[in-house]
């Protein structure tokens, strides 16, 4: 019996705050299946389309693949699918159907309440989301800048949610307009609040009240809404977390030229993305890590300039915030704006006039495990209950407190949700490592740090479907490789001794660690005792493939010559050859397979198409030298030799079967290596006749 | 290990001439690990079989089954079982001619074909090449050689030496076969123990190979136990 290891996770999926099926939309994506990569991208996370542009990509840092060359592109990829896929996804939003009384009011249209509006509803809920601005988004709409992400990608998630029948209300703040009580009378069984953590905190340094003295969040906003006023040419941001990095890059954009971030933290401390922080210093912004604020420079009210004190040292032994200073140590520098990006609080109007309770200023007094607040049936999720955070975890927790909402309704009960960690695998073992072809990442494309600051527009260009396809193949497929069978396996050693990386080991019976195997397929294919399957790839399989292939058409209106083509899947740039239409088939007479490496046929897949009726069998595998797999070109080559003696022993002959490396790419060279393969079909059936 | 090569298709073909329902059956011990009759063998011959009837026009059904290995009674009897449900015609055994012989004679009134060419007990050389290193002869003596085997490595058998023929360290039968007994003397050089050649060893009673008949061996241990009365 075969059995597959399901037990472990991909270490990017792992890695993910919603466990999102990453190792899954990169296969789906190499397949050409996009919208199959879109569902499984919307299964875990309804912020889709805002991941795919601002994630900061746990998955990425996880990839084992880092230790080859780099990590797969993971967010770029998320946007590509979301790009390529508009058209089915908006045709698969349907409204929910209500199945329960009970009504959920969610405070708070940002990403975690959002996420939780979608679950419920789809759920069976109908729920209520009320929001105090003017746009559903929360941050995602108000203050990331507009060239990391456009709203109308914002649009995109937030417009599917509605779709599915939940109610927003905006314009409307819980708290001044409406109560809590009030929602309570009005007939909501339970409450969430998401709204998040929209103060910015200030300093107390002496001329803090300057004016021309800005904080983070108001500055962002008027720079979304277009109504910020002149920051002037020379502007001081204090923070180096990813927020200052937001405001100094929008400065810079609003005109100003000399733009410098200064934290507490050294540079290696600094909170803010490393990419971020690159791509703000090619656009000419100066960063002063390791300086504290110590007091603004004014003159008649009007900021001048800020003096900085040197900081010594943030965290103190038990890695509390305690920063040191050296007050003998100062510069001075001049500003004509001095923004704040000193962090966030909560604004907590929500719960005025109620009796939901405050654990300190600005902290709601909140369990982790239940997601409930001191009032029961009030629940609360995202920044607001956990701190800052990214987009992704706030998607996470939204998920999470619907389950919490969703349990109370039902039961009456909190639920208790442990933190979930899945068991998945360790690290890529140099041994192997050393041993995977390299093959460079595609790089993202932005715009020249000159002519990105002169807008808020995208700067960053999505993969091209070619890139896309290149890089979604870069994806090792860790854990998906694969796997034998007890029962059958003799202990030959062939799979230890084809191995092109050392994997398969044998002590009784053959074993292909999870931790190693690349899932090349060459050990299944020359298994003598058929033990070794692929979690992805039927060896073996490929008559069942073909007779359901060649059943959709009419025995008689199958074309003659008919030839069934196994081509390389990591040649194609396009999916014009991917998807196989059995009009296609009925037009060209050549039956595609794609395969993705055609090493991975064994020698009975090679001859299933002749014994379902194929006049040929053309294999058409990678240009010379790029296969992905070490010796895989060879092993095929040898598997291909055995096919045609046999075919020639048969009676049926070599030149049935052609074997041809692709130049190129698939749409350059195929089509040719078809036509060639037909024509001589047709000549050997003409010296047939005259023979 | 015992060793096996396939049998040319065309002759394989011409021994189920004319029977319409066949069983390819492998055998899942050497023949498979000598990558000549195991269960992707057995689908390649199938499929040469089918391929090769459907160009002839001719409606032979080909059904494939593997056996944990042939030689045992008990791993066959499902196997007849089916051949038998399923009125199985002809079988082509890819076993070893041991589980060919044992195949047979559980069926008894359906013809077993053999599918490969036995040939000798061999171990492997380097991936994908075997040798042929015992002889089966009943009486080893390679506590007396190094544990080099004269009796199946050397062409003639020799027991006591190298004969005329030996050609730096190749056997006169040309190609890449070792003399077995320049080989027997550089590794009794590199024992130390060249000097037990000079040890005169009387005359070799060949009965205890297939020379004296067909062989048996019994271990009473697991056999049957009689019943009490």
């Amino acid at each position: 019996m075969r059995v597959a290891n399901e037990c472990l996770t991909a270490p990017c999926s792992a890695a993910c705050p919603v466990q999102t099926d990453t190792r899954g939309y990169a296969d789906a994506v190499a397949r050409g299946d996009y919208e199959r990569a879109l569902e499984l991208l919307l299964e875990a996370n309804p912020f889709s389309s805002v991941c795919g542009r601002i994630c900061d990509h746990p998955c990425e840092q996880a990839c084992r693949r880092s230790k080859i060359d780099a990590p797969v592109g993971l967010r770029a990829l998320k946007r590509f699918v979301v790009e390529h896929t508009g058209e089915h996804r908006r045709a698969r939003r349907a409204r929910q159907p209500v199945l329960y009384p009970e009504r959920v009011a969610i405070v708070g249209a940002g990403p975690a309440g959002l996420t939780a509006a979608h679950d419920l509803a789809r759920a069976g809920y109908a729920v209520t989301v009320f929001e105090r601005g003017d746009a559903p988004g929360g941050m995602l709409g108000a203050t990331i800048p507009r060239y990391r992400l456009p709203y109308e990608v914002v649009r995109e998630d937030i417009d599917d949610i509605l779709a599915l029948g939940v109610e927003l209300r905006t314009g409307v703040e819980i708290g001044r307009d409406v109560t809590l009580d009030d929602l309570r009378r009005e007939g909501f069984s339970a409450i969430l609040l998401a709204t998040g953590l929209s103060e910015s905190h200030s300093l107390t340094i002496p001329g803090i009240g300057s004016e021309g003295v800005l904080l983070a969040v108001p500055f962002l906003e008027a720079a979304r809404l277009g109504t910020t006023t002149p920051v002037g040419d020379r502007v001081v941001v204090i923070g180096g977390g990813n927020v200052a990095f937001d405001v100094a890059r929008t400065a810079r954009r609003l005109g100003a030229s000399e733009v410098t971030c200064a934290c507490l933290e050294s540079r290696e401390e600094m909170p803010a993305h490393e990419w971020e922080i690159t791509e703000a210093l090619e656009e000419g912004i100066q960063v002063m890590p390791s300086w504290g604020p110590r007091a603004i420079v004014a003159e008649e009210g009007r900021v001048r300039g800020i003096e900085l004190k040197k900081c010594l040292r943030v965290f103190d032994e038990e890695g509390r915030f305690a920063p040191t200073f050296d007050e003998g140590h100062i510069a001075t520098l001049l500003a004509d704006s001095v923004i704040l990006a000193v962090g966030q609080r909560a604004d907590l109007a929500c719960i005025e006039g109620s009796s939901v309770q405050i654990e300190r200023p600005g902290r709601l007094r909140y369990s982790e495990r239940t997601m409930a607040t001191s009032e029961p049936g009030v629940f609360a999720c995202g920044e607001v209950a956990t701190g800052p955070g990214s987009a992704v975890r706030a998607v996470a927790d939204g998920h999470r407190a619907a389950r919490a909402v969703a349990h109370y309704l039902e039961t009456g009960e909190l639920l208790e949700q442990e933190p979930v960690t899945p068991p998945t695998l360790g690290e890529l073992p140099d041994a192997v490592a050393e041993k995977v072809r390299r093959v460079a990442p595609v790089a993202l494309r932005h715009a020249p740090a000159e002519a990105r600051v002169t807008d808020f527009g995208d700067f960053e260009a999505g993969y091209s479907e070619a890139e896309a396809l290149r890089e979604a193949r870069r994806c090792l497929a860790c854990a998906a490789g694969a796997f034998a069978d007890d029962d059958r396996c003799a202990g030959c050693l062939t799979c230890v001794r084809v191995c092109p990386y050392g994997v398969a080991t044998v002590d009784k019976t053959a074993a292909m660690p999870e931790e190693m195997c690349q899932a090349c397929g060459l050990c299944a294919a020359e298994c003598p005792a058929a033990a070794i399957a692929l979690q992805r790839f039927g060896t073996y399989r490929m008559r069942e493939e073909l007779s359901a292939l060649l059943a959709q058409i009419p025995e008689s209106e199958l074309p003659r010559p008919l030839v069934v083509s196994y081509c390389c899947l990591f040649e194609v740039t396009s999916r014009s050859f991917v998807r196989a239409h059995p009009a296609d088939l009925a037009e060209t007479g050549i039956a595609r397979v794609m395969v993705p490496c055609v090493a991975r046929l064994s020698v009975p897949d090679i001859l299933a198409p002749y014994e379902l009726g194929a006049d040929a069998v053309v294999i058409i595998s990678c240009a010379d030298g790029e296969c992905m797999y070490p010796t895989a070109e060879q092993r095929l080559a040898g598997r291909v030799r055995r096919a045609k003696a046999l075919l020639d022993e048969i009676g049926l002959g070599a030149e049935r079967l052609d074997h041809w490396k692709t130049h190129e790419s698939a749409e350059v060279s195929w089509t040719a290596f078809w036509e060639i393969s037909k024509r001589k079909l047709a000549q050997t059936a003409v010296k047939e006749t005259v023979g | 290990m015992i060793v096996a090569e396939q049998k040319p298709f065309g002759q394989v073909k011409e021994f189920v001439e004319g029977y319409r329902k066949i069983m390819v059956a492998g055998c899942g011990a050497c023949v498979t690990v000598c990558l000549v009759g195991g269960e992707a063998e057995v689908k390649v011959l199938a499929s040469g079989l089918r391929i090769a009837h459907l160009q002839e026009g001719k409606a032979t059904e080909v059904l494939e089954a593997c056996v944990t290995r042939q030689c045992e009674p008990e791993f066959n009897d499902p196997l007849v079982e089916r051949i038998r449900e399923e009125g199985v015609e002809a079988v082509i055994s890819l076993a070893c001619g041991v589980g060919v012989n044992l195949l047979a004679e559980a069926l008894e009134d359906v013809p077993v074909f053999p599918g490969v060419n036995t040939t000798f007990f061999g171990g492997v050389k380097e991936a994908g090449t075997w040798l042929e290193l015992c002889a089966g002869c009943g009486e080893c003596i390679l506590h007396l050689t190094g544990g080099i085997c004269p009796v199946a490595r050397c062409a003639k058998s020799i027991m006591n030496g190298p004969c005329g023929g030996t050609n730096d360290g190749k056997c006169e039968l040309g190609g890449e076969t070792a003399c077995a007994w320049a080989l027997i003397i550089e590794r009794m050089e590199r024992l130390g123990t060249l000097d037990q050649l000079e040890a005169v060893q009387p005359a070799r009673d060949w009965s205890t190979g297939h020379y004296g008949g067909p062989r048996r061996m019994t271990v009473e241990a697991v056999q049957a136990v009689a019943k009490e009365e």
